[in-house]
Order: C-alpha cells, then structure tokens, then sequence
C-alpha cells in the first residue's frame, strides 16, 4: 500500500521525523516498507517560470527550435529545444545553468549544434513530476510571474512509503490507523479528527431523502448506511485534494468520486456514491438473482448468480457489493443528489465474490481485511463535511441505516504474569500496561489479573495471546533474552526415511555418482513415457502455471537424463549422475501414491578419452546398486528379484524390472531406451536404475542385529554344471540348485552358498541350450565333513537337476 | 686341494652369471651340487685323505659349499626378480593419471540441509515428514487460515484435480489436494501423531504457483520446526534461532525477530539476519525465515489443550540459506545441475 508522507502528517506530528526514520520504525511494529519514493517537485532553485517570447527553426536542425526567453532577469536568453507544443508566449519551466535535473544531468551553457544554448526549458517528466503531455510543462494557464522559482508553484515534495500490511492487518489500511501506529512507537500523541457533521443514524428515510428504503436483512451485511445530499456541484478537486490522490496512484475523476476515495485513504472505509437519480425506490443489499447483470465502472460485464452478494435498487443490481460500482448508477457530470453508502461487509464473502469476479478493487482488499464497524458512520460524516465543502451539497437529514455494527470494543482477561510468562523474560504489569495504552487499549486491574479494552478497530486482537503480540510489537523484540540452554529429549530419533536419505546420497557419492535437484513438475509427455498415457493422466495438475509444469513426476531418470544431456552440451564431462526425490506412482485402483525414489544414470562407456579403457558400467553392476540400495532401505537382497522391463523408458530385452516380496520396493535397471537418449543428444547407451519405496514401508523401530554362532570347521565346495535352453532364466536354475543343495544337507549340515561362475552359449553344446556352472559350498558346524557324504550330497542335487524338462548335467 | 676349490668355486661363479632362468638354474645347480657335480666330486675325494688332512681340507670344502650356496641364493633372487617384472608388465610412471571416475558431489541443497539439521539436532530437534502432496485441511485450515482467509492470498497454491486419489494423504469430505505450499503442515501430522514433548524438524519440498525466475522456483525446500513443551517462551525461540544463525553464518552474525503476521503462530515474527561475511550482502537486515508461538487455535484444531502446552515454530527456505551462504544468485542453477555449478560445493 502507498502511504503519503505528508498525508500520515495530518493525524501525527511528524515534523522531527524523516520517511528513512519512519521507515526503519515501521518494520519493528509488523509493516514492512518496501520503497520509499518521492513525489513531487524536489528542490530546485535554479528552475523557474519563463516566457516564450520568439522562436524561429535552428538552421541546422529540423526538429529544433531558438528560443528568446524571458526569465526575469532582465535580459532575453537563447535556448535551444526539441519539443514542438509551445507558442509564443507560453510560460515554461527553465531550468538555468547549474541545474541539476532529477535524472542527474548537470545543466550547462552549451552548443546544440553550433549554436549556443542558455538553459533547458523542461518537460513535466524531466522535472521529476510524472508523464505529463508531450513536450513541455506549460505553466501559461496558471499565469505565474515570469521569474518565479517553480517550486512556489508547487508545493513542498512528499516522499511515498510502500508498505506491506499483512492481512491481519486491516486497521492499517488508512492513514488514520498507521498514524496510530506510528505514535506508538515514536511517543507521540495521535491528533484529534474534527468532524462537523453531526453523529446520529436515522432508522427509516424522510421525505427529503432520495430513497424510500434501505434493506439488508443477511449476515453478509449485518450494518449499511446511505444519506442523501442534494444539489451537488460535480466538478474537478481542488489541487490538494488530487494531489493526495495522485501520490498514492490514484487518478482523479471528480470531487465527488475523489472524496470517497479520499476518505478511504484516511480511514480505511471505502465508500460509494450512487446518482440519487438513477436509483428506483430505494436500495437492498441482497444475494444476485441467477440470469442478471451487471455492468460495472470499469466496463467489464458480469453474468451474476445466487452466490454473489449486490447493492440493488428495487428493479437491478447497481453495485457487486464491495467490489465494484456499476457504470449505470455511478455519478456522472450530470448528477446533482447523491446517495452516500458507507457499510460493513462480511470479510470472507467479500473476497469469495472479488475472487469468483477475477478482481481486485482498493475497496474490496480493505473489507476483506475487516474494516473497522465503528467507521462506518464516521467515514460518512466525513465525507459529508467535504462534499458541502467542496461540492456545495446540502443535507437533508441524518444518514439512514439498517443493522448494527457487527462487533464492538472487546474485553480481554489478561491474567497476571501471563505476558512475562509467553516471553520468558522478567517483564512488569507496568511494562505490559504502557505498551497497551499506547496502542489505544484500555488497561484496567481485574481479580486475576486485567481487563485489557480493545477498540473495534483492532479485529485481530481477541485473545490474551495477541495481547502478547501487541506488547512485544511495542516493548521492542530485542528485549528478549535468548532462552535456557536446552537438553535433547532421549529416545527421539530421526524417521528411518531421513537417515536412509542421508546414508544412500553418501554411498551413491562414493561410488562416483553426482547428486540432481530436478523439479516435480514435468510436462505430459515425460510422464507418459514414464508410466503411460493412461497412468500419466492420473498425476496431472488442476491448474498449471505452464504446460511444461504439468504434472507430478513419476520416475528421476528422465531428470537425470536431461542432466546428462545438458552437461554434455556444455563438455562438462558428466560421469555418473543421481537424485534422492520423492514420485507419484498411480496404483492398480487409480490412487497415487508417493514413494521415495533413489535413482542413478551414467554413460556405460566413459565419455572421456583415456589411454586406460576403464571398465564400462553395465546392466549387472547397476542390479548390484539397486540391491545395497534396497538392503540399505531395509529391503534384504534376498527378497528382491529381477524380470524382463517393459516400458517405454527402458530399452526392451535390455533392462530388468525389480519387484520385492515384501512389496515394499519396485524399480528397474538397465539400458535407457536408446532412440530417446539419442535424441538428447547422448551417444552410447546409458545404464540408468532406479529402486523406489513406499513412505509406509519406512519402520521407526530400528532391528538390533543378534549374534549367532558360526562354525570353525572347513566347508566343502562342488561344482556342477547344468545344460538347460537358452530361454530357461538362470535365477529359475539357481533357485532350483539352491533348494536340491539345502534338501540334500538336510538337518545334519548347513548349505552355505551357491554362485552361478560359469555361463557358457558356444560350440559343443546343442542348439537352442546353455550351460551354467555353479559352485555349491557346505559346511557341518561341529566337523569337517567327509568325501562320502559331500559326494552323496551332490549326488542328490544333481538326480534333482535331471528331473527339470531338457535339461542334462554336464559331465 | 685348496687351489682345487677355489678353482670350482670361481667357475661356479662365472657360470652363473649365463644363467636367465629356473629350467638352466636347475642345470647349473646340478652340474655343480647334484650327484655327479664338481662341488659333491671333492667331497667325495675326502674318503682318500689321511685322518691329519681331512679336518683341514673339510673346512676348505665346507667354505666352498658356503660360497656356493651363497651364488645360488644369488641367483634364485635375480631370476624371481626377473620373472616378477616380467609378470608387472611396463615399470610405473607415477605422474600418470587415467581416467578413473572421482567420487560424485553432493548437491549444495543436500549440504546445506544436512548441516542445518545437524545444528537442530544438537538441540535435540529430530527429523519428521510429511507427504507432499496434502489436503487442504492438513496444510491451511489446520494451520488457522479457513478457506475465506485472506491470508490464502499470501501464496499461490497448485491444486490437484477432485478426482485424484491420495494414500498418504486421503481426503476427508470434498476437501481439496494441494502440493504442499509449505512444510507447516508436518507441523500438523506430527502435533497429530505424537504425544509432547517433543522437538521436531521437517525438511522437505514446497510448491507455489510461481513463474520461474533467478528467485522464484516452482518448487522449493523448507525446513520447520517445531517443538512443544509445557512451557515454551518467547526466550526459547530467540535463544533457538540465535544458536541456528551463529553455527549457519558464523559468530558475528546478529539475529532481530521482526513482528510480522501467519496465521498459525501468534505472536509471528520475521526473523532478520546481518553479518560481516555476507559479500555484497553484508551488514544489512536480511529476511531469512517466518517463526512465532504456535497459535492455540492450531494446537485445539490438534487435539491438545493450549493451556497445558504451548509451542514454537519455524520454517526457513533452504534455498535462500544456500545462496546466503555460498553467495549464489540465481536460484535456477539449483536445478539445472550443471557439473561445472555442482561441483564447486564439493
């Protein structure tokens, strides 16, 4: 919000203190200032008022004019000027040499091409003033003596403080309220508002009214006020009063409009003024009938319905109620009487109809913040005064109201001590009770404590907590001392998740991969090559910024290429790349759910020439990755298996689904689909994994590890190798031997391990077949076992290999 | 006899100097030390000396063998030093470098949040989440700002459609899914979930309806804080936050808690930092997180009675924190993760 210097000054005495010093004291109370601005003329001695007494074209310069001007000091100056809207005779601000302008630039005599010039005459921007119209500032209208400094023509600059007021906030959104502030802080005393027109509301219209009812019968508006003023003159404002206006942004239209925006700015209540003569009968405010319309001041036209709240007459909807003015009764050249509303709407309901209407008004921000029940007759009444001072109204009688206002002054319990008690600090009933009067507040001694008063103004405070707030917004924050020194409560931990997070990012960083940040938001067809058309359907946004920022992502690998992608493009020679992020995975029944994705991507040969060939990334140490990443997760590797991937992300027949038992881990590892890599730019294949788990599938409860027993005999190893088709997967014949070489163990001894060592596809074997060796270890906890039982041991396992369909122990 | 011997232990020595490997080693050891080599022929000649010659030609033969064994020691080491270099290939050149992957960097983001954690985790703040995608009761009217609150207006929110399903965060009525705008609502899940006291900090990813710029991010990282007790003040909050900026930003960094307005906390303060160490940045008020006493209305919407407990809370944005302090401008390079930014923060 724009605040005025010079206006804030009407309601506090501000003469000892600068805008920078207001502006570091603002902050302090809650309002930051964002900007101070001038406005106005600054200072400058050397500009004065001058008359165009002759001007002929320059000789050397189409666009340029020689001036002869006259200013006031008794000889005639030549200056040259590129503006064309001056004739003789105009009077014109002339900066003289030894100006400096706004902008910096120093005026001095000098030559425009060959020709000497004396001085600038100045353009209403150039002065610092705002666009005005092209070319020069003419000043002849006003006929100001010829030598006049301009800045008597102006008044004294004013500087503009734009400050955020939060939403709690809404007593500050008019002078009156932040001069109150102000005071507080600085120790000043607020001055009084003088108002002439006399208080009093009149239940129902007289005859000299305008209106012959004023009805609102809801919650929405509980309190509404119209007064009648006759035979007003609508005309332009007087200097003052647009200058107070256009300070703050606003545009002058006529004394009537610019008094109710005048008084809005004084006191935080928005007003309307309706052309008493386009008004049927009288006004109501009531809900919007399904089918009207509305037309309002700035043109845009509304189709309303039963969910929007209107000021109407007996016949239409006249005004989105405090929203916007509707152009048919608005006041106009034309108008002579004129009905004055001044209300209280219900905050919500007002920002619900400014949200469902697309718009935002300078009325419709300060209802939304609440404004204060008890201005509403007193903003009125101000504006009365103006509007027969400066329009030349007449009263015809009190103004008319229907409701009550909806709060009054709160009374708070404020028990002792509770203050000192929320701050941690050694803090007096005294220190409490300054603090509050200085914000208006009436502090009174009760059985526990104090009765604390708060005017209506102050919405916000109602409970003894914001009492608190407004002490410590006064005491000053920096009185608090900083706390106890503080022990850690025992038995808290961290989620599992958290530490996971950590753990994984340092073992994926020491196996030489380099952590993304990507974003969530990708567009449609990422997240269709990621889970499909139908599933990426599922994860899209109501309402996108852009279309690039579509939808949640499914899957880190695509970011991870766009990394490797980028990083290439720019010869960063990127190695190997992950990312630790949560996706949104659609599930079977269409719900989404979130896991925690741990990914990794990397070129499976080095993008870096080198006369050493490292060894590539491939498929098998990517699997080896996923299972410590699962095992780290709390996904033993022994419950995680692999299948053939069949998604358009991964490279088909190359690229490996991972799914757990317990259900709580899928991914997949292998060749990133190639034709799409190597449209970004990529080369060779790119070996990518990604394991993701379920937020669910995190337990707090950490497993301790117990210790068990191991044997200190020597094991014994075997080796058998199986022919088998080549279809036939070799976790399927792993399985196979691991269960034949635990039965034949049985309960006298413990298989320990079983490793496929050998794949063999070449010469000797028959068509369509493959051999796998696999080495199998035993051991007996109390002895060493002997050649007899390992060989019949193995003896089992292989009459148990022979039984699977085509397959045959290689001798 | 003497000259005899050092005449064979001389060949010996000559001879050995031909021999390059284990099968002509053999060779030679036989010619000399087998059963018919030179060295076991004049031990064998002692059986014709007299019982007065054979102590002292003995020791001549034994000082022979001495030499002898000394020569083949001599030369198993040279031909083992031959076959291991052949074996180990070129000798090192110790400057040379291949092209061995380094160890990977860890994102700024990650460092940053694991050193603010750390610093929470010495007051005994231990880590809690919450899902990203919410409901609108769990991160606004939970947290006191009702759906007609103009403080809805502070943010803009991404919705998610009315027909999409959440399982960890299912919708009650007709309420709305939202991506999370801030990590308050773990504030929510916890207060709902766990019994005080406790001490809690949630790192985690936010989502406004901002366009992207060098210091607006579709998506960011807060972290919260939250910690309720029996009686927790004002003082506890500063001294909390004073502890945070001085490990963050060094010892000569000065906090100010500037009144400001959220919904759920009361009173609310913008917390301000100024330090020396800052760059360009230096020596002025910086506005670095949002803190306050958790309002009573958000500990009853919870469940727990505001006048047995009382609270503080926080959130700060990661990002902002890790530009501060690594005097980063431009908050998109966080994301584009380009090696040549990434691994500056190693």
């Amino acid at each position: 919000m724009k605040v005025s210097f010079q206006a804030l000054g009407r309601h506090v005495d501000l003469s000892g203190v600068t805008p920078e010093k207001l502006s570091e004291v603002l902050p302090m109370l809650g309002l930051e200032v964002e900007s101070i601005q001038s406005f106005g003329l600054a200072p400058m001695p050397r500009v004065v008022v001058g008359e165009i007494q002759a001007f002929e074209k320059h000789p050397q310069a189409d666009r340029l004019s020689v001036c002869k001007v006259d200013v006031g000091d008794g000889t005639l100056r030549q200056i040259v000027c590129g503006a064309k809207n001056f004739k003789t005779g105009d009077r014109v601000p002339v900066a003289l040499p030894g100006t400096t302008m706004p902008s910096g630039f120093e005026i001095k005599v000098s030559k425009l091409r060959e020709v000497e010039s004396q001085g600038m005459m100045c353009s209403s921007e150039e002065l610092g003033l705002g666009k005005g119209e092209d070319g020069l500032l003419i000043l002849t209208a006003q006929k100001p003596a010829i030598g006049t400094p301009l800045n008597k023509l102006y008044g004294k600059p004013d500087s503009v403080l734009e400050i955020s007021v939060t939403p709690n906030r809404g007593d500050c959104l008019g002078y009156r309220g932040l001069a109150r502030e102000a005071a507080a802080a600085l120790g000043l005393t607020l001055k009084p508002l003088t108002v002439k027109t006399v208080a009093g509301l009149s239940a129902s219209p007289s005859a000299k009214d305008a209106f012959k009812f004023v009805r609102s019968e809801n919650s929405f508006c509980p309190y509404y006020t119209a007064r009648t003023l006759r035979n007003v003159k609508v005309g332009p404002s007087p200097d003052w009063l647009r200058r107070d206006l256009e300070a703050v942004g606003l545009r002058p239209i006529n004394n009537v409009v610019d008094i109710t925006n005048w008084v809005m700015l004084e006191l935080g209540q928005p007003l309307h003024a309706f052309d008493a003569a386009k008004v049927k009968e009288g006004i109501e405010v009531r809900a919007a009938k399904a089918g009207e319309e509305l037309t309002l001041l700035d043109g845009k036209k509304l189709s309303l319905d039963s969910t929007s709240w209107v000021i109407a007459d007996a016949q239409r909807p006249l005004v989105l109620a405090g929203v916007m003015g509707g152009v048919d009764s608005g006041v106009s050249a034309t108008t002579t009487d004129i009905i004055l509303e001044s209300a209280w709407f219900t905050p919500g309901e007002v920002r619900r109809i400014a949200r469902r209407a697309g718009i935002s008004t300078d009325s419709s921000y300060r209802f939304t913040r609440d404004v204060d029940p008890a201005g509403v007759e007193l903003a009125s009444r101000l504006a009365t005064d103006l509007l027969i001072e400066l329009a030349g109204a007449e009263v015809v009688g009190p103004a008319v109201s229907t409701g009550k206002p909806p709060r009054a002054d709160v009374k708070i319990e404020l028990p002792a001590g509770f203050v000192a008690a929320k701050c941690g600090a050694p803090i007096t009933d005294a220190d409490v009770t300054a603090a509050l009067e200085k914000l208006g507040f009436t502090v009174e001694k009760s059985k526990a404590g104090f009765t604390v008063t708060v005017p209506s103004f102050r919405s916000d405070v109602t409970r003894p907590i914001d009492l608190v707030e407004e002490f410590i917004r006064i005491y000053g924050t920096n009185q608090i001392p900083a706390g106890r020194p503080i022990a850690p409560l025992p038995g808290d931990e961290d989620t599992r998740s958290s530490i996971f997070t950590r753990e994984v990012t340092s073992r994926l960083a020491g196996a030489g991969f380099t952590e993304c940040c990507h974003y969530t938001l990708r567009d449609a067809a990422e997240c269709e090559l990621t889970v499909g058309a139908d599933h990426a359907k599922l994860l899209a946004l109501e309402n996108p910024l852009t279309a690039d920022q579509s939808h949640v992502r499914a899957s880190l690998v695509p970011g991870l290429i766009g990394a490797l992608s980028r990083n290439v493009a720019v010869n960063a020679d990127p190695r190997g790349f992950f990312e630790v992020g949560v996706v949104f995975r659609p599930q079977a029944d269409g719900a989404v759910r979130e896991f925690l994705s741990v990914a990794f991507a990397a070129p499976a040969e080095a993008l870096v020439r080198s006369w050493k060939v490292p060894a590539a990334f491939d498929i098998i140490k990517a699997k080896r990755l996923l299972q410590d990443i699962a095992q780290l997760a709390g996904v033993a590797a022994t419950r995680v298996s692999f299948t053939d991937a069949k998604s358009a992300l991964w490279q088909l027949e190359h690229a490996a689904n991972l799914s757990d038992r317990g259900r709580s881990a899928e991914g997949a590892c292998g060749v990133v689909e190639l034709r799409w890599t190597r449209s970004m730019g990529l080369k060779g294949s790119i070996i990518a994994g990604e394991v993701m788990f379920p937020r669910s599938s995190f337990v707090d409860v950490q497993r301790i590890p117990r210790f068990e027993a191991f044997s200190s005999f020597p094991p014994v190893t075997r080796d058998v190798a199986v022919i088998v088709p080549v279809a036939t997967s070799a976790s399927e014949v792993l399985t196979r031997v691991q269960q034949a070489a635990s039965k034949a163990a049985g309960k006298e001894f413990d298989l320990e391990y079983v490793n496929c060592f050998d794949v063999f596809n070449g010469p000797g074997l028959p068509e369509g077949s493959k051999s796998l060796a696999f080495e199998i270890r035993w051991r007996h906890n109390e002895r060493t076992l002997t050649d007899e039982e390992t060989n019949r041991a193995l003896g089992t396992v292989i009459a148990a290999l022979e039984k699977g369909a085509g397959w045959v122990i290689r001798k | 006899m003497q000259q005899q011997l050092a005449q064979l232990v001389a060949t010996a020595q000559a001879e050995s100097k031909s021999v390059t490997n284990r099968a002509e080693m053999e060779a030679f050891k036989a010619r000399v030390v087998g059963p018919n080599g030179s060295l076991t022929a004049a031990m064998k000649g002692m059986a014709t000396l007299s019982k007065e010659e054979r102590p002292i030609v003995g020791k001549l033969i034994n000082e022979a063998k001495k030499s002898v064994e000394e020569i083949l020691a001599a030369l198993l080491t040279k031909i083992e030093d031959a076959e291991i270099g052949s074996a180990l290939g070129t000798p090192l050149d110790p400057t040379l470098t291949g092209n061995e992957t380094p160890a990977g960097f860890i994102h700024p983001l990650s460092r940053t949040r694991e050193k603010i954690l750390n610093t929470f985790k010495k007051l005994g703040f231990t880590i809690a989440e919450g899902p990203e995608i919410e409901t609108e009761w769990h991160c606004f009217d939970a947290l006191n700002t009702p759906a007609d609150h103009p403080a809805r207006d502070m943010q803009d929110t991404l919705y998610l459609p009315k027909t999409f399903r959440s399982v960890d965060a299912p919708r009650r009525g007709e309420e709305a899914l939202v991506l999370r705008t801030h990590t308050s609502s773990v504030q929510i899940r916890t207060l709902l979930n766990r019994k005080p006291p406790f001490r809690i900090v949630a790192p985690g990813r936010c989502f406004r309806r901002d366009a992207v710029d060098a210091t607006h991010s579709a998506n960011f990282h807060q972290i919260e804080g939250l910690w309720i007790d029996h009686q927790v003040t004002l003082a506890d909050l500063r001294g909390v936050l004073d502890f945070f900026v001085k490990e963050t930003f060094g010892a000569d960094a000065e906090i100010r808690l500037r009144p400001s307005y959220f919904p759920f906390t009361e009173p609310s303060f913008e917390m301000d930092l100024r330090s020396p160490n800052l760059g360009r940045l230096s020596n002025r008020w910086l506005e670095i997180m949002g803190c306050g006493l958790v309002d009573p209305k958000v500990l009853e919407l919870c469940g727990l009675d505001p006048k047995e407990y009382s609270g503080l809370a926080f959130g700060l944005g990661l990002e902002r924190i890790a530009m501060l302090v690594h005097g980063i401008d431009d908050i998109r390079h966080f994301y584009n993760n380009d090696l040549r930014f990434l691994r500056q923060f190693a």
